[in-house]
This record gives structure tokens, C-alpha cells and sequence, in this order.
């Protein structure tokens, strides 16, 4: 088996923060064979997450063979990652996403966005959700990071 | 009706480069259509969805 990517000290603090974890998420991955550098650390990375909560659950695809769920949830590049809200068997996207590794920086976005969707509340101001709520068109928003 | 995306811009150079992206953060929104630099409150964001979404 290959080596863990998350030290105790880093999986005691991911702990503590999941013990604010309200409703139960899950993860889709998205990972593809060829040409992806960073599928098998971000499938592992999720794998060790996933697995420090029983709220967490994750859903393991590949890009070019799950065709119609990788369109189903507008993912399109690997590695490739959804976190959605998960009550009983029904999967509920709020269209959050991640495309790419998420080290360094980008770690605790992950935490974040888990957390957010656990929570099943935007956050956002009564302004925002008016105008949102009344959107006529898709709206698509790609924040770019690294994780330094 | 809605994606939010983060993109790790170093995976992904070929999209940097046609959002030129030079710092981060740096939002695209509808691919192109507005453009964010930085963490902005959450009304300016708004604003520039607004706008992004007349066009």
C-alpha cells in the first residue's frame, strides 16, 4: 500500500473541523488513465478524507467510461471533483467543483466546501439569492487558485 | 443552473491562458463574459455577474 498523505496532526484537525458536519455529503471523483498526473494523489487524498467521517461518502468514476454521470454533473477535466449533498440514496448537486489537485491552500477549500454542503446553506446575502433565484441563463464560475 | 468551479491554474495552463490569468484569484464568469481579480466582497462579485449576464 502506498504511503498515507495526511500526517496524524493534519487528520486531528480535519477531524475537529468535521465535527461541525451537519447533513451527510458526498464526493464524486473524476479520474481518467491516461494523461492525468495527479488522478492517483487526489483519488488517495479523497479516499483518506472520506474515510475520517461516516458522513462522508465517496463515489469513485473515470471520465471516459462514465460518460453520462461526468456529463450528468458538467465535469470535464480530470482530476475532476463534485461535492454534493447526499440524503439517503438521492444526490443533490449544488454545483460546487474542483478541478485539479487540491494541495497546499487548496486542502482546506476542499474542507470548506464539504463543510458548506454539509451544511446545505449558501451563506449568502438575501440580495444575492433574489437575483440568483431568478436567473435566466446558466451561470458558470471559475475561480483559478494554486495551492501556494 | 449554477457551476462554481475552482481550477487549479497550474493543471490547467491552457485555460490560464485564455482567461489570462496572471494572479490568483481570478474569476471567469461565463467563460469570458466578466472577470474578477482577487478576493472581492460578495457584492462586488455579485455586480460583476450582473453585468456579465446582460451580455
Amino acid at each position: 500500500m502506498a504511503d498515507v498523505l495526511l500526517n496524524e496532526q493534519t487528520t486531528g484537525q480535519i477531524r475537529e473541523a468535521f465535527s461541525n458536519l451537519k447533513e451527510p455529503v458526498v464526493i464524486l471523483f473524476f479520474g481518467s488513465r491516461e494523461n492525468c498526473d495527479y488522478c492517483d494523489d487526489t483519488r488517495q487524498l479523497l479516499e483518506e478524507v472520506t474515510a475520517l467521517d461516516d458522513r462522508l461518502t465517496l463515489k469513485v468514476h473515470d471520465i471516459d467510461t462514465d460518460t453520462e454521470i461526468a456529463k450528468l454533473y458538467r465535469v470535464d477535466k480530470t482530476p475532476g471533483i463534485v461535492i454534493a449533498a447526499m440524503d439517503g440514496d438521492q444526490i443533490s448537486d449544488f454545483g460546487i467543483q474542483y478541478s485539479g489537485i487540491p494541495s497546499g491552500h487548496e486542502f482546506s477549500t476542499l474542507i470548506q466546501a464539504i463543510l458548506l454542503a454539509s451544511g446545505r446553506d449558501s451563506g449568502l446575502t438575501p440580495q444575492t439569492r433574489e437575483f440568483l433565484k431568478n436567473l435566466q441563463s446558466p451561470l458558470h464560475l471559475q475561480v483559478f487558485v494554486t495551492p501556494t | 443552473m449554477i457551476r462554481a468551479e475552482g481550477v487549479e491554474a497550474m493543471e490547467f495552463p491552457e485555460l490560464s491562458d485564455r482567461y489570462g490569468v496572471s494572479g490568483v484569484p481570478q474569476t471567469t464568469i461565463n467563460d469570458g463574459a466578466g472577470t474578477v481579480v482577487g478576493a472581492v466582497p460578495e457584492q462586488n462579485l455579485l455586480a460583476e455577474i450582473m453585468r456579465a449576464s446582460k451580455k
